[in-house]
């Protein structure tokens, strides 16, 4: 039983985790239909940030967080703005393309400038566990976990609260209606994919305090995120905090009860039967074309 | 260009490449050749159901790969002769296609993509943990297989051919046929051709299962070359990038495209990858990127839309 529970709150702490990351992919998926190849080497940005600013200024983990934020908003800003706006209107398919392309570059880029190196950011209070009557809690995971949940309330809070946002989900319902109301669609579809690099830069931050970072960590996040995405609906942003933690709790099952190598393969089968039986998510809310 | 010519000027350069080898290439040159036309087979095995029917298979290694598994593990263990053994990969990659194809080929656009995407990720993980779990001593997981030492490189030259070929020639007939015809419709607007008495989900099957099976042969031909296969090498998302990449780079849809999308890459690669490893993805990656927003249709589209508007000014 203790087992158990252990394994179910692994699992629930790495949904959190999975939840924050797969967010912004949902969003951008949501208003621009945009399937982010890239989204990966978003996680893997927003690592490196707090890495090196960890490694050579010795800023604690938690504090580069805004900096990989704004760093991150401004560089999917400007990818949106001056390179994926001109495919926007195309067929889906030259998005996924292009956004393929720009993962290589990113991806390459990075293992050229950084080599293949496994790197880890340990600090002081790195391996601090609570003990709770047997069942063991990484602190670190339940830190990024609790921020994790308010990367996805606060996105949500922006979008259905703010100008910023309802300008957004107009976009995303109608952008023809949109434009007509005065809605600059393609700077609504920049801050969009800003806001979904920032949010997605801060979880590659948090995974960096528990994770082993490396140059071409990006494409299993990407398939990742297409799992949870697919599970809690796309372009539904609170269906990522369903899928996320569906999913990190039958990962961390499959490998407690099973073999740790099956859990990518559950992972898989359930995404498949999930886009066959119900593509609209677990709560039904998500977008199907 | 009339058909008679057209014709001349194919069966002139199958006649080329027949020959060439023996007017004393260099061994390398045979190698590069081979893998050439095993990419042209690839990429046209993706442009038959993407480039015809519109919808984007992400999960084309997962054929491939099974190809490949099945050919290595009845040679290796059962002896089978390699050509029994690479049409049986086939046969099993077409058949493994039918109960994927049919539930993924209703889906749309995105969802299809990603839906085959995770049948060759689930492929791959199966093959690596199935003996673990089973606790058997079947697929050897993340050991691979070890195959038959094969022939040289000039049987793999005439093998590559024959496929390259036999892609190209089906995607010829899949132009001009009725069954082309129907494909294209579903590209354009599914639902108008299920109107027009399309059987939609039959035409898309069978273009799924074709493409499905060469991918099987090829795959069992690249095992029996490389000698030695694991879950990661068959099932490497990559090759299906590749694919894609190629078919784009070339122009999706058209006849053409994979080849030449296909031979420009194979180049480049070889030309950059020795001496700058990790430039030749960045490079991809650009080229991709310009690709896309300048010309989506590909080199072949391109030409092919300038040199209609051509024939167009003429007639007037």
């Amino acid at each position: 039983m203790q087992l158990f529970i252990q394994s179910l709150i692994t699992g629930i702490l790495l949904g959190g985790v999975y939840a924050a990351y797969s967010a912004g992919f949902s969003l951008i998926f949501g208003v621009m239909g945009v399937v982010n190849i890239f989204h990966g080497e978003l996680v893997m940005l927003g690592a490196f940030v707090t890495y090196w600013m960890f490694t050579l200024l010795k800023i604690d983990p938690f504090l580069t967080i805004p900096f990989s934020l704004v760093s991150m908003f401004v560089f999917g800003f400007l990818v949106q703005r001056y390179v994926i706006n001109r495919v926007v209107e195309a067929p889906p398919m030259i998005s996924y393309i292009l956004t393929f392309g720009i993962h290589l570059i990113i991806a390459y880029s990075a293992l050229w400038v950084w080599t293949a190196d496994f790197r880890t950011v340990t600090t002081s209070y790195s391996g601090f566990n609570a003990d709770i009557g047997g069942i063991i809690i990484p602190y670190a995971r339940l830190a990024t976990f609790g921020l994790a949940l308010i990367v996805v309330v606060g996105l949500y809070i922006l979008l259905y609260k703010s100008d910023v946002g309802r300008a957004i989900q107009a976009t995303a319902q109608d952008k023809e209606v949109a434009r007509l109301m005065g809605v600059k669609v393609h700077r609504i579809y920049a801050i969009t994919f800003g806001i979904g690099a920032a949010i997605t830069g801060v979880a590659g931050s948090l995974i960096a305090t528990y994770f082993i970072i490396y140059p071409q960590m990006g494409l299993p996040y990407t398939i990742i995120a297409f799992c949870v995405v697919v599970l809690g609906g796309m372009g539904y942003i609170p269906g990522a905090l369903w899928g996320g933690l569906v999913l990190g709790v039958v990962q961390s099952l499959t490998a407690t009860y099973l073999n740790s190598g099956l859990s990518g393969a559950f992972s898989f089968i359930l995404l498949f039967v999930m886009l066959i039986v119900r593509p609209a998510g677990i709560v039904g809310k998500g977008i199907v074309e | 260009m009339n058909r008679k010519l057209a014709a001349l000027i194919a069966a002139a350069v199958v006649l080329v490449l027949l020959i060439v080898p023996n007017l004393g290439l260099t061994g390398y040159m045979v190698r590069l050749l081979a893998i050439i036309f095993l990419w042209i087979g690839k990429t046209g095995c993706w442009n038959m159901v993407a480039g015809y029917t519109g919808y984007i298979d992400f999960g084309a290694v997962g054929y491939f790969g099974i190809g490949s598994y099945v050919t290595a593990l009845l040679m290796a263990k059962a002896q089978v002769p390699f050509l029994v053994s690479i049409l049986i990969g086939g046969i099993v990659s077409g058949l493994i296609a039918i109960p994927i194809g049919l539930p993924t080929l209703r889906l749309k656009g995105a969802y299809f993509g990603i839906a085959t995407l995770a049948f060759a990720e689930a492929m791959k993980q199966i093959i690596l943990e199935f003996d673990k779990t089973a606790g058997v001593n079947f697929f050897d997981g993340p050991h691979g297989i070890t195959l038959p030492m094969g022939p040289g490189n000039l049987f793999f030259y005439y093998l590559g051919l024959v496929v390259m070929l036999a892609v190209v020639g089906i995607t010829y007939w899949i132009e001009r046929s009725k069954f082309g015809y129907g494909l294209r419709a579903i590209r354009e607007a599914e639902h108008a051709a299920e109107l027009s008495g399309v059987d939609t989900l039959k035409a898309k099957i069978g273009a799924y299962v074709l493409s499905a099976f060469f991918l099987g042969v090829i795959g069992g031909i690249e095992a029996y070359w490389l000698t030695y296969i694991t879950p990661h090498m068959v099932f490497d998302v990559l090759i299906t990038i590749q694919m894609v990449v190629m078919a784009l780079l070339g122009g999706i849809g058209t006849l053409f495209g994979p080849v030449v999308g296909a031979a420009f890459l194979t180049i480049i690669y070889e030309v950059l990858h020795r001496d700058f490893q990790y430039t030749y993805a960045i490079i991809v990656g650009f080229i991709v990127v310009v690709v896309v927003i300048l010309m989506p249709k590909g080199i072949v589209g391109t030409l092919n839309t300038k040199l209609g508007k051509h024939r167009v000014k003429q007639a007037q």
